[in-house]
């Protein structure tokens, strides 16, 4: 079949989406020509002789397609989170004026500029340690976390202009800086000598850039305020260090004055103040609690002697502003003076409102790992009165304490060799020993029930003072061994500490080794005299030794440049004589120190040494095995009654009856 | 980073894609010093497959610099002087702000045409915006020799993991 479409019907072939206005439509008719098909004409097909019928008509097209997929670019709205950081303080950096000594120059690295070229072969950046500041753990929310990791790494922080730093610290030290940034709560507690001051006063500053901390109080025991003054004008120039001093009015203005961002006082200042201070709140009708704003019925029994009425916990009392001086950050030098948590100065201490706390301290621990509740209460860590056990005290020391000793970090710090100078009594020395002892054991042994550990005590002393030297001969061994020991170091150009528990022998001493410049630096030396001291034994040739008491001289003074160190007599406390010892053996020492024991053969000193080195090996404080530092020491009433083969009369076997503190000196 | 006075305001410009997670933005300004001042992250941004199809290769410099980008400097309260990135896409985003935007190129990097010495670094600025070479130059003169600009950034990546780790335990 063939046929003819018409133009128009073509029409339906446009491509799709081709809609054009109504074409005008014409219709023709035409006749078509079909072929008769050969088939044979029956009654049933005649229809297929018909021609068929064409007709066209018009069909309007699709106005649109059924589909036709559409994109407009629009995206969801893009959510965002952020913080904006505290503006911190802006302190005006002072260029440094006095060239730093030689010694310090030798001892600490300078810093020096980042080295451009430090890429590794691979091309990558150099691999200079940088120290990150982190969270702390009680940093739980996404912007507390997000505040330290922003920090930048403490390196470049402390390289840049703003920050002069006059050495480049330590590794470790960066750590410990690092970590008293992030620290609510905390007790830096290296061994002496490693920088606790430094790495304190560091992270003051860059908490008072951040605007971390804007007033800041330090306490430290009384001798080391000069210390802590020329440890800030070193590490921190720009920040202005005021003392607390003076008189009263003068002391009170100076808690309140305004601007005042860092506050240097001593224990007994903060002690006598704040007494008052609180004792005029009570009368007032305050509510006392304690620095961190919690109710201790202890403080408030005590603040009023009894007398509840006005600040008893259970009263209601409206709230009013804290009337003590209050603080961002409360420092507590050597804060193992607040170990006796009942004390005085503890409480008072705790009572100071503040918002971080840190303690310092070589020795956490002197005598019993409990001594720790006490500082863990005011950094915050546990409730008040509370007393954690064993257990519970190690888990806080791992979160709240950081200690580092030398072996761990110092392994490049010359040595410090120990030698027990075993010393034989001189005849007049030994018979006078004897005589004590026996007349001393008989005496004791005579007072039956009535013997108390302070007889005890009494005797002992008395024959450590023999063992120094004979009170009526004036003879002693230990004087002919430590002056031939003299003359070797004075003769080599050598300096030399040495200790001793009491000032009576210390000046006893002195007259016999001015041949070698010997000054003396113990508490009978007038306050503003023991700086220039300590200035001429470093700087005077002449001067070779300086005799110091173990409760003067033990602490906080920087006397690297000092190679021997002779111990005249023993302190109850390995701890206490590490510190002395220390004040040579820090950073920034030359050589090796050589630290002398000076210990009479058969006498009461080797018994004594006896005791506390065999209490050294089965003591661990929980501070770690590794450390053997630390070591709580003091002897006990049995242990000093058995210096005489005596049992202690008092059920309190254990009753520790060393002396009060260190700084308490014998006359 | 340690950047001498003048006093500078700079944008660090980050930005990760996690598979599955999407592309998250963070943008820290610091102080001529390195010390963080303001810090503005995206919560993740996922392009869905007809995105991908449509934007092709333009997808990536769209989402980062456009999207991501814009925003994050829309909502900063303390306003840098430049904003730096070590992510190429980023360049884009200087169509669309009125900052200089650069591509910090790493230490290695030799000096080339297009770029400009910036401490330790060169700094490559979009070759659209002629007039940003002055302005990045008078900015580049108060960086140090030493002056870290890729150390920021890294602070950006590891505080954009810590909003994720937070968000994933949220």
């Amino acid at each position: 079949m063939s046929g003819e479409i018409s133009r128009d019907q073509s029409q339906g072939l446009q491509p799709l989406g081709v809609r054009d206005e109504a074409p005008d439509i014409t219709t023709s008719s035409s006749l078509l020509t079909l072929p008769a098909p050969g088939i044979h004409i029956t009654g049933m097909n005649s229809a297929l002789k018909r021609p068929p019928s064409v007709t066209a008509e018009a069909k309007t097209l699709l106005s649109a397609a059924g589909f036709v997929p559409s994109w407009r670019p629009s995206w969801g709205k893009v959510r965002t989170f952020g913080l904006t950081f505290p503006a911190g303080i802006e302190l005006i950096p002072v260029a440094p004026q006095v060239p730093p000594t030689d010694e310090e120059l030798s001892a600490l690295k300078p810093v020096q500029p980042e080295k451009p070229k430090e890429e590794t072969p691979e091309g990558g950046e150099g691999a200079k340690k940088r120290t990150k500041i982190k969270p702390p753990q009680d940093a739980l929310s996404v912007q507390d976390r997000l505040f330290f990791l922003l920090q930048p790494p403490l390196e470049n922080w402390l390289k840049g202009q703003e920050l002069i730093m006059p050495f480049e610290p330590f590794q470790y030290q960066y750590e410990g800086i690092a970590w008293l940034f992030a620290q609510k709560a905390a007790l830096l507690a290296d061994e002496m000598g490693l920088g606790k001051t430094m790495q304190l006063i560091t992270a003051l500053r860059l908490l008072l850039r951040a605007g971390q901390v804007r007033r800041v109080l330090l306490v430290c025991p009384k001798p080391l305020i000069p210390n802590w003054q020329r440890e800030f004008k070193t590490w921190a120039e720009e920040i202005p260090v005021t003392t607390v001093e003076g008189d009263g009015f003068r002391r009170n203005l100076t808690w309140r004055m305004p601007g005042a961002h860092v506050l240097l006082a001593n224990y007994e200042v903060v002690v006598r103040d704040y007494q008052a201070m609180i004792q005029e709140a009570i009368k007032n009708g305050h509510n006392m609690k304690d620095g961190l704003g919690r109710r201790t019925e202890v403080e408030c029994q005590t603040f009023i002697d009894g007398e509840l009425s006005s600040s008893s916990p259970g009263l209601a009392q409206p709230e009013a502003p804290c009337p003590l001086p209050q603080f961002d950050l409360v420092v507590l030098d050597e804060a193992q003076r607040t170990k006796n948590r009942d004390s005085l100065t503890a409480r008072t201490i705790r009572s100071i409102p503040r918002g971080r706390s840190v303690c310092l301290t070589g020795t956490p621990i002197e005598n019993r790992p409990e001594e720790m509740s006490s500082l863990f209460e005011f950094m915050g860590v546990i409730p008040p009165g509370a007393n954690p056990d064993l257990r519970q005290l190690t888990q806080l020391s791992r979160e709240f304490i950081l200690r580092r000793t030398k072996d761990l970090v110092m392994k490049d710090m010359p040595p410090r060799l120990d030698r027990d100078a075993i010393i034989e009594l001189s005849t007049a020395q030994r018979i006078a020993y004897d005589a004590a002892e026996k007349e001393g054991v008989m005496k004791l042994n005579a007072m039956g029930d009535e013997l108390s550990i302070q007889n005890v005590f009494e005797l002992v002393l008395r024959l450590k003072q023999i063992s120094n030297f004979d009170p009526h001969t004036q003879e002693s061994s230990k004087l002919e061994r430590l002056q031939a020991d003299m003359e070797e170091i004075a003769a080599s150009g050598g300096k030399a500490i040495l200790f001793s528990q009491w000032t009576k022998t210390i000046d006893w001493l002195a007259e016999r080794m001015q041949p070698y410049g010997c000054l003396v630096y113990h508490g009978g030396v007038p306050t503003a005299k023991r700086e220039p001291i300590l200035t001429k034994f470093k700087e005077d040739p002449d001067s070779h030794i300086i005799l110091m008491s173990y409760g003067t001289g033990a602490v906080g003074l920087n006397l690297q440049f000092a190679g021997y160190v002779f111990l005249f007599d023993r302190w109850w406390n390995p701890a206490v004589e590490d510190q002395a010892i220390n004040r040579a053996h820090r950073i920034g020492c030359k050589s090796q120190v050589i630290v002398s024991k000076f210990i009479c053969k058969d006498t009461i000193e080797e018994r004594i040494d006896r005791v506390l080195n065999e209490k050294r090996e089965i003591f661990r404080s929980v501070l770690g095995e590794g450390d053997n530092t630390n070591a709580s020491l003091s002897m006990s009433a049995n242990e000093i009654f058995g210096l005489f083969s005596m049992k202690a009369r008092t059920p309190k076997g254990s009753k520790s009856i060393r002396p009060a503190a260190p700084v308490k000196e014998a006359a | 980073m340690a950047l001498a006075a003048p006093k500078a305001q700079l944008g660090f410009l980050g930005v990760v894609n996690l598979a599955g997670t999407g592309f998250v933005g963070g943008l820290l300004v610091t102080n001529q010093l390195g010390r963080p001042l303001e810090f503005q992250c995206t919560t993740p941004v996922k392009p869905n497959r007809t995105q991908e199809i449509l934007y092709g290769p333009t997808l990536t410099s769209f989402v980062c610099a456009e999207l991501i980008g814009k925003t994050l400097f829309e909502r900063l309260q303390v306003k840098p002087q430049l904003i730096v990135s070590d992510h190429s896409e980023m360049l884009a985003l200087r169509s669309v702000i009125s900052l200089p935007v650069c591509l910090v190129l790493p230490k290695s990097s030799v000096a080339a045409e297009g770029t400009i010495r910036a401490g330790a670094h060169q700094l490559r600025w979009h070759a659209d915006f002629p007039d940003d070479l002055a302005l990045v130059t008078e900015i580049a003169k108060s960086f140090p020799g030493d002056a870290d600009l890729i150390e920021p950034l890294e602070r950006v990546r590891e505080a954009l993991q810590e909003t994720l780790r937070a968000g994933a335990a949220a």
